[in-house]
């Protein structure tokens, strides 16, 4: 087992946050939130190689402007990787140009089952391009606004559908707020199982990739006492709340009031045209 | 001149979790510490000095970042060294314990680490009996209970079994006696006691608390801030008046400030009395002398 390698909360960067007082930890949450929003959606329809490096250089960007180390940000990628290059290399071994669509797919190999293509190549880059780009979006997002701030942030933005159609906004904004709590908290405790079962003799990691029965198996004395401590931790702060007389949305003041300066219009503005340029220009290539 | 095994032995320890992260913190800053063969040692320390970051290093789930462990005969600064063998003869006993409980029956729970080292069926079994009978649990009675309708105080003992069943020969607890009833300490303190004298286990126990610590360890170590700080036999440690141990977060043993108290008051009674025992004997004697 690699030494530091039971250090699992260092690679969990969705769910943290990380004060620096950066213009992007200023933002008024309801802004960050439709401005990110507009940028995913400019993730997911972009498919073009320059479209793709336009993003990188932007998410790059909206790193710097965090102030939150790059390599921490990044560091969320490394547990994905494996997965990440497997389906890379499915992708371009396997992806006939009849699935991949696009126009003028030269043929690079071609064996048996295995038919790689210029489009299979380009889907494979782009998707893990889109990969990075969603992890940054969604990782600076939770780094820099507290968890409260996000979920006032949606509580705010779907207010309207509740007035209209009885959309439980508020109920939304607390499984998101609790859902993202938990994150760090898992890993922490993920980390502790890990460490006290491999302490009376477990062995992680140490069958075969294809003994995959074998696998799953090991991961039972982890997977076991992880959700159980789940369900007692769901108990307790169910009766925290019930304790504290909490009644849900109605009638709910809130301690922090959100204002918005012109300032947050101006990068929201800025966000949207970023993401509009992104998906209107026919890159070329 | 001495002719005792060391069988722990930490160097000016440093580490620091979740380095190069904006989260990092240095939990250990310069640790010194040693421990011979068969001792009971006590690590004290307030909450967030140290202590479980420096045990976590001596069966191997941290390493040294800077300075030197060795425990037995193995060198946990080599990145090669075997620590799977090394966590067999060092058994870690993390705080409570019982949440790391995974499977159905009691037996198969204790039986997880024998297993584990692909032992006979003969042998697994024999084990799980021995850790069971060593905790208190009578095997016949115990095995084939379900393993989530036993008290807290049982499911404590069953992960100790759990421990115990990779015969190990030094056992590290992590805040063993926290969170159970009085009876329950009792039963636990004169267990690890019957450990350590029976089968000779050298024992490491991390501890908040003086008053458990006076009554098993044969001596302690003192982390405040990520340093020894003191070191010495429970009775060198507690002679410190309560207000330089009162600096590391440290209290007196609950007895010895009662006695602090009567000393003050111009009873004459010696004010260094670890133990109630030792205390009602210090109180018989002034007595019949006054």
């Amino acid at each position: 087992m690699i030494v530091e390698s039971l250090e699992l909360r260092r690679h969990v960067t969705i769910g943290q946050y990380v004060p620096t007082g950066s213009p992007l930890h200023r933002m008024d949450p309801r802004f960050k939130l439709v401005a990110f929003v507009a940028l995913v959606v400019a993730v997911t329809f972009t498919g073009s190689y320059l479209g793709n490096v336009a993003l990188l250089a932007l998410m790059g960007g909206l790193i710097l402007l965090s102030r939150v180390p790059a390599r921490y940000v990044l560091g969320g990628l490394r547990p994905a990787l494996p997965v990440l290059l497997l389906l890379a290399a499915l992708q371009v071994l396997l992806y006939t140009p009849e699935f991949t669509g696009g126009e003028g797919c030269v043929t690079l190999f071609r064996a048996w089952f295995v038919h790689s293509t210029t489009c299979s190549v380009k889907l494979a880059i782009v998707s893990a391009a889109r990969f990075v780009e969603l992890l940054v979006l969604t990782s600076l997002l939770t780094l820099t606004t507290t968890t409260t701030g996000l979920a006032h942030g949606v509580e705010h933005l779907f207010a309207p559908l509740q007035r209209r159609f009885g959309f439980p906004a508020h109920e939304l904004a607390l499984t998101l707020t609790i859902t993202l709590r938990f994150v760090p908290t898992f890993a922490e405790e993920l980390e502790r199982l890990i460490k006290a079962q491999v302490s009376r003799g477990a062995d992680m990691g140490g069958a075969s990739w294809w003994r995959a029965l074998r696998r799953a198996r090991a991961l039972l004395p982890i997977m076991v006492p992880l959700l159980l401590g789940a369900l007692r931790r769901a108990e307790m702060l169910v009766l925290a709340m019930e304790a504290r007389g909490y009644v849900g949305g109605r009638g709910r003041t809130r301690l922090v009031e959100l204002r918005s300066t012109p300032h947050d219009a101006v990068a929201l503005l800025l966000a949207l045209l970023a993401a509009a340029a992104i998906l209107t220009v026919p890159w070329p290539w | 001149m001495d002719t005792r095994e060391l069988v722990i032995e930490v160097r000016d320890l440093v580490y620091t979790h979740l380095r190069d992260t904006p989260f990092a913190v240095q939990a250990l800053k310069g640790v010194d510490m040693e421990v011979w063969r068969g001792e009971a040692v006590a690590v004290l320390g307030p909450t967030g000095s140290g202590k479980s970051t420096l045990v976590q290093h001596l069966n191997g789930l941290l390493r040294p970042q800077h300075g030197r462990v060795r425990v037995l005969d193995y060198d946990l600064s080599d990145p090669n060294v075997d620590v799977r063998a090394l966590r067999r003869r060092v058994g870690l006993v993390f705080q409570f314990p019982e949440a790391q409980l995974f499977e159905r029956y009691v037996g198969d729970d204790v039986a997880f680490g024998p297993r584990q080292l692909g032992l006979s069926r003969e042998e697994v079994r024999a084990r799980v009996r021995e850790a069971m009978e060593a905790v208190g649990l009578d095997f016949e009675g115990f095995k084939d209970r379900l393993t989530f309708t036993l008290s807290g105080g049982e499911q404590r003992r069953v992960a100790l079994a759990g421990v115990l069943a990779l015969r190990p020969e030094i056992l590290i607890l992590d805040e063993p006696l926290a969170g159970l009833d009085p009876a329950g300490r009792r039963r636990l303190i004169a267990l690890l006691r019957r450990l350590k004298g029976e089968r000779g286990l050298t024992l490491v126990l991390v501890s908040h608390d003086v008053d458990d610590v006076v009554l098993l360890a044969d001596r302690c170590f003192v982390v405040a801030d990520g340093r020894t700080v003191m070191a010495g036999t429970p009775r060198e440690l507690f002679s410190h008046p309560p207000a330089t141990l009162a600096e590391f977060g440290l209290r007196p043993p609950s007895i010895m400030t009662t006695m602090h108290a009567l000393a003050d008051r111009g009873i004459p009674v010696r004010r260094h009395c670890l133990t109630v025992d030792e205390a009602a004997d210090e109180l018989a004697r002034a007595l019949e002398g006054g």
